[in-house]
């Protein structure tokens, strides 16, 4: 019945519920980490880092498995934006920001309306391909060979160091400057190819005009 | 301080999810933006990395800047087409484009 809520007229109806459910769903979490950083088992950090992980980890669980594609772009905005988080946790604040302003903004907008003018136009709830099953079996394996060889090396026991704009700014017009303009013009050449190809047909020019 | 296997383990996970979704969707934008997940993955990883292994050149925050640079660029340029095939087909279901399958 959730994925047939109404859209877009009613959306924030869409975001009133959704954050209901969230908020309920988290509300063991958090109490929970609290109860440990009071009790002195782990430090703030960690209780920021295991918040962001179950925001991380609940929305791309969301924007995987829900039906109604609007309400995955919206779990998918809550992965964006606890990646943001953890950026912030490791010391790099232009990242942070870059993150929400690139992906929470603008990728997401650009998502949403290309939801809204092909799938949410005809009916926002699609269904997912025959090879659920295996995708599972795939994914899980892939998880767990990534998880295993990743924690299985030792990187040795050194914290994050956090890295200022400045030095940010300066590494990367010092030693990136022509990968940055490559990056620029990339840009530039995908958009307006874009903008090429989603542009609606010229009408054929009518006989008055081609005679002219 | 938080281990950096904390980190590790998060983006494997989040790697994972983003590939079932990439293989399970049939709509051409939900595997986008499973797609995007599975950058964030690595993007998460490579931050990591820099801001623990390598304070001093950092070169893995370069690249994470690169990847949100060029992540946009191929979101748009990917919607493009998606909303080219659904003028053409009325669809945007990926295995209903199948005119190359033979």
């Amino acid at each position: 019945m959730l994925d047939r809520l109404p859209l877009p007229s009613q959306f924030d109806r869409v975001i009133m519920v959704g954050g209901a459910i969230v908020g309920l769903a988290f509300a063991p979490v958090l109490i929970a980490l609290v109860v440990l950083l009071v009790v002195d088992q782990i430090s703030a950090p960690e209780l920021v880092f295991w918040l962001a992980f179950t925001l991380i980890v609940a929305g791309a669980l969301g924007a995987v498995l829900l039906g109604n594609v609007v309400h995955a772009a919206m779990s998918l905005v809550v992965t964006l934006l606890g990646v943001s988080a953890i950026y912030l946790l490791l010391g790099q604040e232009f990242l942070a920001l870059a993150q929400i302003l690139v992906y929470g903004g603008g990728v997401t907008i650009l998502l949403v309306f290309g939801l809204m003018m092909t799938n949410a136009a005809d009916d926002p709830v699609v269904s997912d391909g025959s090879q659920k099953p295996f995708a599972a079996g795939v994914a899980i394996l892939l998880g767990v060979i990534f998880a295993a060889g990743l924690l299985d090396a030792s990187w040795g026991d050194s914290g994050a160091t956090a890295i200022s704009l400045q030095q940010f700014g300066a590494r990367l017009f010092d030693g990136f400057v022509l990968p940055f303009i490559i990056v620029g013009v990339l840009l530039d050449v995908a958009l307006s190819g874009a903008l090429l190809l989603a542009r609606p047909d010229r009408p054929e020019p009518t006989s008055e005009e081609a005679g002219r | 301080m938080i281990p950096l296997e904390n980190f590790l383990l998060l983006s494997a996970i989040l790697f994972a999810l983003g590939f079932y979704g990439v293989l399970a969707r049939r709509s051409a934008i939900l595997i986008l933006m499973s797609v995007e997940l599975m950058l964030a993955a690595v993007s998460i990883n490579m931050v990591a990395f820099a801001a623990y292994l390598d304070p001093e050149r950092f070169t893995g925050l370069i690249f994470t800047l690169f990847i949100i640079a060029i992540a946009a660029a191929e979101v748009g340029l990917a919607l493009g087409i998606v909303l080219r095939v659904f003028r053409e087909r009325r669809t945007a279901m990926v295995d209903e484009a199948s005119s190359l399958k033979w």
